[in-house]
């Protein structure tokens, strides 16, 4: 399995609607602060050899002024070790509660999908819900109500219909990518009437 | 991929035993004389490669093809390295289906020798159940393939609750608790290494089944997911469907590279697979019987009010917990018209709310003006009715009473009853009748959610 370019990523999942946020590969340090444009920035290292950045740390979240600077060398001294690598900028999302919505090949049942609860959680309290593609609007919504967290990451339900066409946007885009092995939205950044994916991989 | 014919294999007209012997502690002398304690009604033919005499007093033949007759079933019990020889002859011979319960296949590493049984199976398209199974039963056309002797394992009444099942071991110790349950069988399939009939084949023919109305079923893995999604798509609108999944703590994927592969291993590919079709999830054995009996009362509920009636205050409380840390559950508010019938009805002692505590001294003309009532709230959906038998009130008659009215209540009725022998006789006597009865306040509670589970899944579009 490889990592799938992340802009060809990030294409892909345009095409389908799924909101994620501005990003650019940068090569300087004046690149970054060019991108940021007076905002707040994260930097990621992206590296075949380093698929867990957050732990890696390979991410340096809430960025500004010569904070960049001293950001973006730190992440190229680290590079080294991973090459090849590259780095990337992106805007800070505003914040809401991190989801994961996810995907994989099953050998036995195809593609299925998975919504979570999502950043530094996933793993702690396990909390997902996970169906076969392609799902019905009934089955996005019995996942939403699955999830032991789901009145925190709808917001008491301000924010189930969002979520729902989102899982029906990413069982849409599984199941008519044959190629796509694994995906990982995650985390989703929601709010009560907007999201946007942060960090997003796909595996071929 | 066609659909088999599993008709000749369950109702069969004609069943050959091969491998049948005069030594009783052959399995294929079990079978036999399983056949004849059954009360076989079809024609039964013994094969024995040493000798033509009568086995037990059946027609024995050295090879099915020297049988003379149209055979729909030969149940295969030789060594595993003579079976691919005996299926060929049974295939040459238009032998309609067949059971190899002899083990010493794949699941022992020989591979190579059940491909051989497939590619026979494949080529006289002649349905193939096993290898390494206990194959089938099916009270109603007395069909009984099991090696175990009936003074060791009870057989199950004849009911609607067919049990699919892998594992032979898990097979066995299900169908003789089933016999001590209520509630009877329709078939029994033990499938083992599913070289040829496999999950797919069963449910698609137990879907189509009308003796069948609830599907238990042990399973360890889906071979054929795509085929099974399309069939349990269909089923659960059908009927019920109750599975119990092992390998729960299988490795999974332990060279995931994302959060979404590590989760999502191959437990819980099949767990999505079997809540997004409607399928009822057991935990344990346990469970597989709970929720049987209750989804083959074929009653639903059109919501998750549940009205407790007992006599034992303790009990009624624990049971109110169960439901209050139940998601889809709530205590059932009774409406004030049935609280001013049951103020009129009901002697002063007894405290007018949910749980309604009828006290220790209820007899069955209490129990029976308290269901009446209750039953028919139309704030309550569910009804848990709690007997303890130790107390002064309650007796036969009590069962009785709750026997008599459960088919005049159009809601889903359960009983709780917790005790030792005086109990037991009621619990087995009151299920007889076709009412639940359950041991344990988590049990019932968990049974009844279940319930409207289902009833929600096969209400939808």
């Amino acid at each position: 399995m490889t990592l799938y370019e992340y802009f060809e990523a990030k294409k892909l999942l345009d095409k389908y609607g799924i909101k994620s946020v501005d990003s650019k590969y940068v090569s300087s340090a004046e690149d970054a602060e060019r991108f940021a444009s007076g905002s707040k920035i994260v930097l990621k290292l992206i590296s075949e050899k380093a698929l867990h950045k957050s732990k890696a740390g390979l991410v340096k979240l809430n960025l500004q002024g010569p904070g960049i600077s001293v950001a973006f060398h730190d992440l190229e001294r680290k590079g080294k070790a991973l090459s090849p690598y590259k780095i990337i900028a992106q805007k800070m999302a505003p914040s809401g509660v991190e989801i994961i919505v996810g995907g994989r090949t099953d050998p036995q049942f195809g593609k299925l999908i998975l919504l979570g609860l999502g950043g530094i959680y996933v793993e702690v309290f396990k909390d997902f819900s996970l169906r076969v593609c392609p799902i019905t609007k009934q089955d996005a919504l019995d996942m939403v109500n699955q999830l032991k967290s789901k009145d925190v990451v709808t917001y008491g339900g301000k924010s189930s219909a969002l979520l729902v066409n989102l899982l029906m946007e990413v069982s849409d885009m599984l199941s008519k990518n044959d190629f796509i092995k694994e995906l990982d939205l995650n985390p989703v950044v929601v709010r009560e009437d907007s999201y946007e994916a942060v960090d997003l991989r796909i595996l071929e | 991929m066609k659909k088999m014919n599993l008709k000749p294999m369950l109702k069969p007209e004609s069943v050959a035993i091969i491998g049948a012997s005069r030594d009783p502690d052959k399995v294929g002398h079990v079978i036999l004389q399983n056949y004849i304690n059954a009360g076989y009604p079809g024609r039964l033919y013994a094969v024995n490669v040493k000798s033509e005499e009568d086995i037990l007093g059946v027609k024995t033949f050295k090879s099915v093809l020297d049988i003379k007759d149209k055979i729909d079933l030969a149940v295969i019990s030789i060594p595993a390295q003579f079976v691919p020889a005996a299926l060929e002859e049974c295939g040459k011979a238009h032998v309609k289906t067949a059971i190899v319960v002899s083990g010493g296949f794949s699941e022992v590493g020989e591979t190579e020798l059940q491909e051989k049984l497939v590619e026979i199976a494949e080529k006289y398209g002649m349905p193939t159940l096993g290898p390494n199974c206990l194959g089938v039963m099916d009270p109603r056309s007395r069909i009984d393939t099991l090696f175990l002797p009936t003074y060791k394992l009870s057989r199950p009444a004849v009911g609607g609750v067919s049990f699919v099942c892998q594992s032979g071991a898990v097979g066995s110790t299900v169908l003789d608790l089933i016999s001590g349950e209520g509630f009877g069988l329709s078939k029994f399939i033990s499938y083992g290494n599913a070289a040829h009939v496999d999950e797919v084949d069963l449910l698609n023919y137990l879907m189509e089944d009308e003796e069948t109305k609830v599907i238990i079923m042990y399973i360890e893995g889906i071979k054929r997911g795509h085929e099974f999604v399309e069939v349990a798509r269909k089923i659960t609108k059908k009927k019920p469907v109750i599975v119990l999944k092992a390998g729960r703590t299988s490795a999974g994927m332990s060279a995931a590279h994302s959060h979404t592969a590590a989760l999502a291993g191959n437990y819980e590919a099949h767990e999505a697979v079997f809540r997004q079709f409607g399928f009822t999830i057991a935990e344990d054995l346990s469970e597989l019987l709970y929720f049987a009996k209750i989804l083959d009362s074929e009653k639903y509920p059109h919501g998750g009010r549940v009205a407790i009636i007992t006599n034992g205050g303790g009990t009624g409380v624990l049971c109110a917990d169960a439901i209050g840390s139940n998601p889809d559950l709530t205590l059932a508010e009774l409406s004030d018209s049935v609280k001013r019938d049951l103020r009129k009805s009901m002697p002063p002692l007894v405290n007018i709310r949910n749980p309604l505590d009828l006290a220790g001294d209820a007899e069955e003309v209490r129990y029976g003006k308290a269901l009446e009532t209750v039953g028919n709230d139309e704030n309550v959906d569910m009804l848990l009715v709690i007997i303890l038998f130790q107390t002064p009130g309650a007796d036969s008659r009590v069962a009785a009473k709750m026997v008599n009215m459960k088919d005049r209540l159009g809601k889903p009725l359960i009983v709780l009853s917790i005790g030792a022998d005086y109990t037991r006789m009621h619990r087995i006597m009151m299920e007889s009748a076709g009412l639940p009865v359950y041991d344990s306040p988590a049990s019932a509670v968990k049974s009844l959610a279940e319930l409207l589970k289902y009833a929600r899944y096969k209400e939808r579009k």
